[in-house]
């Protein structure tokens, strides 16, 4: 009950590194900051419960939000170290591994540790301008064409005999085969085909060359379409608007080279055909460049493909509280800790061990 | 390294391309593995649990041992694959080995002859995704090789046969599909337009599998049994038990059990949701067995008159567990569901695409087995969309092996060859020219 005062905050670094690694040190955000340093005293408390979470979260129920989601996250209870055994027929013939296998094999990194790597790079090559300009956007949503994926920076830039920062970030980046062998090869192998790796990369880039026989369907589409344009959505879509491919000459969608227009007969026509009020409005079909464009992105980051909440909470469902006993609505608030309960029975069973203690 | 990598397997690497490929779906919880070539092909993956577990007798199983092993109770598991992406390489090469590549394994390939077309999960790391490379070419040595996002594979099937559309040709691969894959780490949406992903639009919900699992343990725990080392017996009863609620609001009324001293008829009688779930005793019974719910047997068994089963009686956590898919903010989870997920991920899109995928909705992965799944997310999807948007949504016979299933088909197709990166390219290039090979994808060109 006694806690002196203090109340966890919650907090996201809990990564132990074997060894050691990069941690990204993006320093306070200015929420953090105005919740540590109110300018204001009289709301002062207010705000300090409402920086972290949803606004009837005090930062003690924040932590333990956190700390339970962490628990189921993980594979197990405990955390069980579980040797790999001895092969039952003895040992298989040895091979030699390379350095590159050795160091991956031997790596006892994990997910997390990749992950606080991957962003404190990313977090390096934005502060530092120099790397920045060496590789023009080192995320992997740099397009495959103009510069290279973030596991060429390696080559790169120690072949450009480039800042230690540089380094120290492509170590970051764990590019664990950077090592001189590999720099070397790569050196000798450009030299001997001088323009071979470029013609390869050229070959995969999707450079727009080969719809250029056919203008007409994009001009077409590029078109305007009346909003009012009744034309049939997709070939499930709906019986009315369908039968009007005959009479109309446009067809959906319109004849990209990218999705060839829907060639079968359509189904019969019906008497509601003409009626204004069964009329589809279709949004118009992209063009073959922004299917083009859509269709050889670059991937996303491990962070940016995360879903997020929208920014504008009022969108938003509120969130549904359970009763933490029996699963029922969370109802009743325990005055104490101000977990979620459903009547008195459940809330009964809830104060035998309602503790308040620091971390909990 | 500087000698080329594979020097000491090139008596092999001949310039004859590989008749065989061996396809993996290299999944958190099971590998589906199988052969393709021209003349031979698997029908059917093997499904191999992707991990070494330990039991309370602290012997050892790796990956397909497991089949033998009778007791589960108490068993400890280590994964290589994390977050669905290969981590642990010490013991995904022991896994691997002892399927593959070992003399006795039970499905031996022999690298230096074969291509491997091998699945990942999209948004991966790319150090991750370099170690991935560096093994294959360095320490196996095969032929030819394929990393390529696993839902993307699934656009090989025959997908208008999933939705049962009367069809004359079979589009190979499909136009238009959106694909859901929720397995056991997470949760993700990937559009796909003629076998190409839409990279912008990917999005991924943090909550798979393993996630209610965990929470089904922790339910159980507060509640009845202190479960938390048994994880395999808990995932056992969560496919058994657990499914997709239409009606989540009337459910939880009915599996109340009201406030002190009132008797609820529906909690009295289980509506239909209570189920009595008897928990393995590792003498006689090594699996659990679910039973409808019989008023009386758990009380007795609480007095102590029949004691030789151990009885869960299961309510609201049948249908709370996969409930957290479609609301993952009921424990707290700062993300939307799986309907908002599709939101979002089309957002990215122009609205010109929407009626296609919409009416392309192809859900894959484990939880989707959980019944009643497609139904509400169909129902889900339906809200958020214009009423003229049709929404069908489906799922593969078996939307476990389905990506599996895809794979291979996708190694009969001529993509295939386009996409495959050889030895002998992988040591002149290096490992970056492959990742950025196998990011770049297909192009447009076809």
């Amino acid at each position: 009950m006694n806690n002196f005062g203090v109340v966890e905050v919650a907090s996201q670094k809990t990564k132990n590194a074997p060894g050691w690694a990069y941690v990204p040190d993006t320093g306070l955000t200015p929420a953090a900051a105005a919740a540590l340093q109110p300018l204001n005293r009289k709301r002062a408390a207010r705000d300090k419960a409402n920086v972290v979470g949803a606004p009837d979260l005090t930062a003690r129920q924040d932590a333990k939000i956190r700390k339970d989601l962490e628990a189921l996250d993980k594979d197990s209870h405990r955390d069980a170290q579980i040797p790999i055994p001895p092969r039952a027929g003895g040992t298989r013939a040895q091979n030699k591994h390379t350095p590159n296998v050795r160091k991956i094999l031997q790596s006892q990194k994990t997910f997390g540790n990749h992950l606080d790597d991957y962003q404190a790079f990313l977090a390096l090559a934005e502060s530092n301008p120099q790397l920045a300009a060496q590789v023009n956007k080192p995320t992997p949503t740099t397009t495959a064409r103009n510069s290279p994926a973030p596991s060429t920076i390696t080559t790169a830039s120690t072949n450009k005999r480039s800042s230690v920062a540089s380094k120290r970030a492509a170590a970051a980046a764990k590019e664990e085969k950077s090592g001189g062998s590999n720099n070397k090869r790569s050196r000798t192998q450009a030299q001997q085909h001088p323009k071979q790796a470029d013609d390869d990369d050229l070959e995969m880039t999707d450079a727009p060359e080969p719809t250029t026989a056919e203008p007409v369907p994009v001009s077409e589409s590029s078109e305007p379409r009346p909003d009012d344009t009744p034309a049939p959505l997709e070939p499930e879509l709906s019986e009315e608007t369908e039968a009007e491919t005959e009479s109309k000459p446009q067809s959906y969608p319109p004849d990209g080279t990218i999705l060839p227009a829907y060639n079968r007969p359509p189904p019969a026509a019906h008497p509601g055909d003409d009626d204004p009020l069964l009329v589809s409005r279709v949004p118009p079909f992209p063009t073959d460049e922004e299917l083009r464009a859509l269709m050889t992105a670059p991937p996303l980051s491990y962070l940016e493909a995360r879903a997020q909440w929208d920014e504008d909470e009022g969108g938003r469902y509120p969130v549904r509280r359970f009763c933490e006993v029996c699963g029922y609505w969370g109802r009743v608030k325990c005055i104490k800790c101000g977990a979620r309960v459903c009547a008195l029975e459940c809330l009964e069973t809830h104060r035998e061990e309602c503790l308040v203690r620091y971390g909990l | 390294m500087a000698g080329g990598g594979g020097s000491r397997k090139s008596r092999a690497a001949g310039p004859v391309p590989p008749t065989t490929t061996l396809v993996l779906d290299n999944g958190a919880d099971t590998i589906k593995a199988g052969f393709v070539s021209d003349d031979k092909s698997d029908e059917k993956p093997r499904i191999i649990p992707n991990c070494i577990a330990r039991d309370r007798h602290r012997k050892i199983c790796v990956a397909s041992e497991l089949e033998k092993c009778k007791d589960f109770s108490e068993m400890a598991f280590r994964r290589p694959v994390e977050k669905g992406y290969i981590v642990n390489w010490e013991a995904q090469k022991e896994i691997w080995d002892r399927e593959f590549f070992d003399d006795k394994a039970p499905q031996k390939c022999n690298p230096s002859e074969a291509r491997l077309i091998l699945t990942e999960q999209p948004n991966s790391l790319p150090s991750l995704q370099t170690h991935c490379d560096q093994i294959v070419f360095e320490e196996y040595g095969f032929a030819s090789y394929y990393r390529g996002v696993g839902s993307v594979f699934n656009a090989y099937l025959d997908i208008q046969s999933i939705f049962r559309t009367p069809q004359t040709t079979i589009d190979s691969p499909a136009e238009v599909i959106l694909l859901i894959d929720t397995g056991y780490s997470h949760t993700t949406v990937t559009p796909i337009i003629q076998g190409r992903p839409l990279h912008p639009a990917i999005r991924r919900l943090d909550v798979g599998g393993k996630l209610m699992t965990n929470y089904l343990t922790r339910l159980l725990s507060v509640r009845h049994f202190d479960m938390r080392n048994e994880p395999y017996i808990v995932n056992e009863m969560k496919e058994a038990v657990c499914y997709t609620s239409l009606d989540f609001k009337g459910d939880l009324e009915k599996s109340w059990k009201g406030t002190r001293g009132e008797k609820r008829e529906d909690y009295v009688s289980g509506a239909g949701i209570a189920k009595d779930y008897v928990l393995p005793d590792s003498h006689t019974r090594f699996h659990g067995v679910v039973r409808d719910y019989e008023p009386g047997v758990s009380a007795r068994a609480r007095k102590g008159m029949v004691s030789t089963e151990d009885i869960l009686t299961l309510r609201n956590e049948r249908f709370v567990v996969p409930e957290l898919l479609f609301n993952p903010s009921d424990i707290g989870i700062r993300q939307p569901g799986i309907a908002d997920l599709v939101k979002q991920s089309l957002l990215a899109l122009p609205i010109g695409l929407w009626p296609g995928l919409l009416a392309n909705i192809v859900v894959v992965g484990g939880n989707s087995l959980s019944e009643g799944f497609c139904q509400r997310l169909q129902t889900e999807i339906l809200k958020r969309f214009p009423d003229e948007c049709r929404v069908r949504v489906a799922r593969p016979e078996d939307p476990i092996t389905s990506t599996w299933l895809g794979a291979a088909n996708f190694a009969k197709h001529e993509h295939a060859s386009r996409l495959q990166v050889t030895k002998q390219e992988y040591e002149e290039h290096g490992a970056a020219w492959v990742a950025r090979k196998f990011a770049a994808g297909l192009g447009l060109d076809s």
